[in-house]
């Protein structure tokens, strides 16, 4: 039995990783580790699952897709090296072109049912579904031992991200989010720069995407329309609560629907604050405060500030972390020359006390050129998938595992919060205080409704 | 003047580049006729009451209106006669008009000073006709529709020599004069950072004053029987009507508002412009939501920097709208209120939340600031004085002027034409010469095109 087959190196390997990440200090320090993974949550130990099956690197992977329209067909492509052996979607047309690409692959509705009849041909796990599947998806995938490649945000909730977590350190499988840009020289040269000193110590960041892409700041429709006949909706909705089918939804609208999406910050929150997380070492924020465009129950805003503040960090003085979204962005720095682009499509600027940095790009340009580059002290990656696919194999853990994800999706739905809470922070004269290990909103206890969301019956974590 | 056509209904509301005239030539080539030649306006003295004509009347126009109730209403205009039905209840004996052009023809001799309360795009030739017959005026905020009328209409103040006042109504309270004299005292050192903001577009959480980010309606609607259109229209470009302009949501539509800027920017920036002696920015920049050349965008953030003053060092002014908000200062203590529009000075030794010292601690610890500014008698009591001959009222027009134009400035950085061309550049602008420096083609947005038969 191959996924009985366990091995002693398979234990350590887990372990190592584990360690290995407490010393790269990706946020958790041990106390607040281990409390965390002493919560009431309990986990199948592995022995008794059996875990995942050890795979030498001249093997290939069997891989199912759970989601694989869209996004996760591109996901799906960029692990097509290996075996591609189940697909899952909820809405077959949407699928379609992904099942025609990988004909043999079986085909399923439901994630839950495919893991169950595929267990013992299934090595690992795509997941791309909509947010609120994430973590669902990616728990029963984790508790059967699966390697898991998860799209950003790792969970709709903060209480998911965590459990999750937790529940793949656990089983000692190997995890990567979908957020390819930490794989990037980008994401290096940022860390290398600012651990070098090029602009000295850092104690602002501002961040900007210029989504949504989708509506925003809009009621739920009322007028009634047909399930398409491809669309299995009640699957579609998954964890999330009932409500009646409608175009507005999906595909790739549902971003803007807070019962199922995460907003512009979950969207691409991941992506662009990884290197900021990397680079300075960031953990929980002490606090956080949010203003918008108008933000209601049912969608996110047209635009939004989300302001973070940090600590101190080992050797990094506390920060403030400013995120934009639906076309604002910070001022334009006096040190970027007239003439060169200072888009609101994304981007990072960092505020050194000697110095800023757009991007990895230092300023103003005749700063960077006399600086060249920093020692190359990061190794260079493989590529996203690669390093997923490697670490399934028994090498490294990839980047953005989820020991580094996780805490990393916890700060972006923070953010969310604070915006879901943003009018009446401000009606009560207030910023969000936080307590992250504890996952606890501080002086606003109502805000704590949104640390995790309910599922509806017959759904679990 | 000569290479100038006259722009008519069948070009571009913008003018080509080769029409344009640059702002700057064309305020030089304004004529205006010397006073001496109409008169001037008379002299009133302050036992005598003024004559007053009201140039749109519903709305904030009533309210001026009453406020200028110990004066006589003697004749009333407006376009739509349903909404400016309650004012002309409440003044029977007042003539009654459409045309602000006709009225001011018919009552000349009748007439000491108008009050203009219309929609922005009317400001400036109703205030100018005024001024051209030598007629006080009181004009709601902003001054005009675009940077050049301002710069034009303030002009034309200064040669007939009549009293103005803009409708900025809060630089006559105590709270811009602390701000002020709290600033000068020193109290937060020299000022190099301001925060102005307003959730309008927004009212609450979920509603809005008015609609911005919207294209333009395509529903046929018939215009009400008590509105005239094409007067309402007035100099903008020809469109058909839509309950999606009037009253009062023009705010949101380029052609006839100025956005939440327009709306709250003359009122906020007021007392910035007056603590900090501003004079006119250098530059300014933009970012916001989508933009289209219809509306106004839902939120924006405007950034002003100001040079060197008088004493006090360069500045840079952000302004918020739209539900954003600059982050709440640390000095602020839990519990305490950031405001819905609200201003943000933060100086080299302290912060002050409008003519707050915070923290607490600090306010107690300072006191108050001597007082060096004297106390208005009421926003609309300084102009009444003005027009007998009186002081200036506080927001005359050489005052109100440039203040206009900077907010004006600042919807130009809100272009959708421009926005690419903006990630490259902040706008830098040559104030004296009334011209944007570094990007030819924005200066085609300081002025607009008037329909024919409108002329400023």
């Amino acid at each position: 039995m191959r996924n009985l087959e366990r091995t002693a190196e398979g234990q350590d390997r887990g372990f190592v990783r584990r360690d290995d990440q407490l010393n790269k200090g990706t946020g958790l320090s041990r106390r607040d580790f281990m409390g965390a993974a002493a919560a009431a949550f309990t986990i199948v130990p592995r022995s008794v699952l059996g875990g995942a099956r050890h795979i030498p690197p001249s093997e290939k992977l069997n891989i199912a897709g759970i989601g694989v329209g869209g996004r996760g067909a591109g996901d799906l492509a960029a692990v097509s090296s290996e075996n591609i052996v189940a697909l899952c979607d909820v809405h077959q047309s949407h699928a379609a072109g992904t099942f025609k690409r990988y004909p043999k692959a079986k085909k399923y509705r439901d994630f839950r049912r495919m893991l169950d009849q595929e267990d013992r041909n299934i090595d690992a796990v795509v997941i791309a579904t909509p947010d609120h599947t994430h973590a669902v998806a990616t728990m029963k995938a984790i508790k059967m031992g699966k390697h898991v490649y998860c799209e950003k945000p790792l969970a709709h909730s903060i209480y998911e991200v965590r459990k999750v977590t937790e529940a793949a350190r656990e089983a000692g499988v190997a995890t990567q989010l979908g957020n390819q840009g930490q794989a990037s020289e980008t994401t290096r040269l940022v860390c290398e720069f600012i651990w070098d000193g090029a602009i000295g110590p850092v104690r602002e960041v501002h961040s900007w995407c210029n989504r949504p892409i989708s509506p925003r700041g809009i009621d739920r429709p009322k007028d009634k329309h047909d399930v398409p006949p491809t669309l299995d909706w009640d699957l579609w909705l998954g964890p999330a609560p009932e409500r009646p089918y409608h175009p507005c939804y999906l595909p790739f609208s549902w971003r803007g629907w807070w019962d199922f999406g995460t907003g512009v910050l979950g969207d691409i929150g991941c992506h662009q604050l990884a290197p900021i997380f990397r680079a300075l070492k960031l953990e929980y924020p002490t606090c956080v405060e949010a203003c918008s465009s108008g933000v209601n129950s049912e969608t996110a805003p047209l635009a939004s500030i989300i302001r973070y503040e940090f600590p101190v960090r080992y050797d990094f003085p506390a920060l403030k972390l400013t995120w934009y979204d639906g076309g604002l962005m910070p001022a334009r720095p006096k040190e970027l020359k007239e003439g060169l682009r200072f888009g609101n499509a994304d981007d990072n600027l960092f505020l050194g006390d000697r110095g800023k940095m757009l991007g990895h790009r230092l300023l103003p340009e005749s700063r960077s050129k006399e600086y060249g580059r920093p020692p190359k002290i990061l190794a260079r990656s493989p590529g996203h998938h690669k390093e997923w696919l490697d670490a399934c194999k028994g090498g490294p853990p990839a980047g953005s595992n989820f020991e580094v994800s996780g805490p990393l999706t916890e700060v972006v739905l923070l953010g969310n919060i604070a915006l879901r809470m943003g009018q009446k922070l401000y009606e009560k004269g207030l910023k969000l205080y936080y307590d992250g290990p504890k996952m606890k909103i501080i002086n606003l206890p109502e805000a704590n409704k949104y640390i995790r969301s309910e599922y509806r019956d017959g759904w679990t974590l | 003047m000569k290479n100038r056509k006259k722009p008519n209904e069948e070009q571009n509301r913008k003018l080509s580049r080769r029409d344009f005239m640059s702002a700057a030539a064309a305020v030089a080539a304004f004529t205006i006729v010397p006073r001496h030649v109409l008169g001037g306006p008379r002299r009133i003295p302050p036992s005598e009451k003024l004559n007053i004509a009201g140039i749109g009347v519903g709305g904030q126009g009533s309210g001026d209106l009453r406020a200028m109730e110990s004066q006589n209403i003697v004749a009333l205009c407006d376009v739509d006669w349903r909404q400016a039905a309650g004012t002309f209840r409440r003044y029977p004996n007042a003539k009654k008009y459409k045309d602000f052009r006709i009225m001011l023809d018919k009552e000349d001799k009748n007439i000491d000073a108008v009050v203009v309360a219309t929609p922005d795009h009317i400001h400036a030739v109703a205030s100018m006709a005024a001024i051209k017959r030598s007629k006080h005026v009181y004009c709601e905020k902003p001054l005009t529709h675009s940077v050049y009328e301002a710069r034009v209409l303030a002009k034309a103040t200064r040669e007939y020599k009549v009293a103005t006042q803009m409708g900025n109504q809060g630089q006559a309270s105590e709270g811009t004069r602390l701000m002020s004299e709290y600033i000068w005292a020193g109290a937060i050192g020299p000022v190099r950072e301001v925060h102005v903001w307003t959730d309008r577009p927004l009212r609450g959480l979920n509603d809005v004053w008015w609609p911005q980010g919207v294209g333009r309606p395509t529903g046929k609607e018939d215009i009400p029987s008590t509105l005239d259109w094409d007067l309402w229209l007035g100099p903008a470009p020809q469109r058909p009507y839509s309950s999606a302009y009037v009253p009062f949501k023009w705010r949101g539509w380029w052609d006839f508002g100025t956005g939440a800027l327009g709306d709250i920017g003359c009122h906020r920036i007021d007392p910035v412009w007056r603590a900090l002696k501003l004079k006119y920015p250098i530059s300014v920049e933009a970012s916001c939501t989508l933009v289209n050349t219809e509306t106004f965008p839902v939120a924006s953030m405007v950034t002003y920097h100001f040079g060197a003053r008088d004493g006090f060092p360069p500045v840079k002014l952000t302004w918020y709208d739209g539900g954003i908000r600059p982050p709440r200062p640390e000095e602020l203590e839990d519990g305490q209120h950031l405001g819905t529009n609200g201003i943000l000075f933060v100086g080299d030794k302290g912060k002050m939340l409008e003519y707050t010292l915070i923290p607490e601690s600090k306010r107690k610890e300072f006191g108050t600031p001597p007082k060096v500014i004297p106390r208005s008698p009421g926003h609309h009591q300084e102009w009444i004085d003005a027009c007998k001959g009186g002081k200036p009222a506080g927001s005359n027009f050489d005052h109100a002027g440039p203040l206009a134009e900077a907010v004006l400035l600042g919807n130009v950085a809100l272009r959708p034409e421009l926005k690419e061309k903006l990630t490259r550049t902040s706008l830098l602008w040559d104030s004296k010469n009334l011209k944007i420096t570094n990007l030819p083609e924005a200066n085609e947005f300081l002025r607009c095109s008037y329909r024919k038969g409108w002329t400023l």
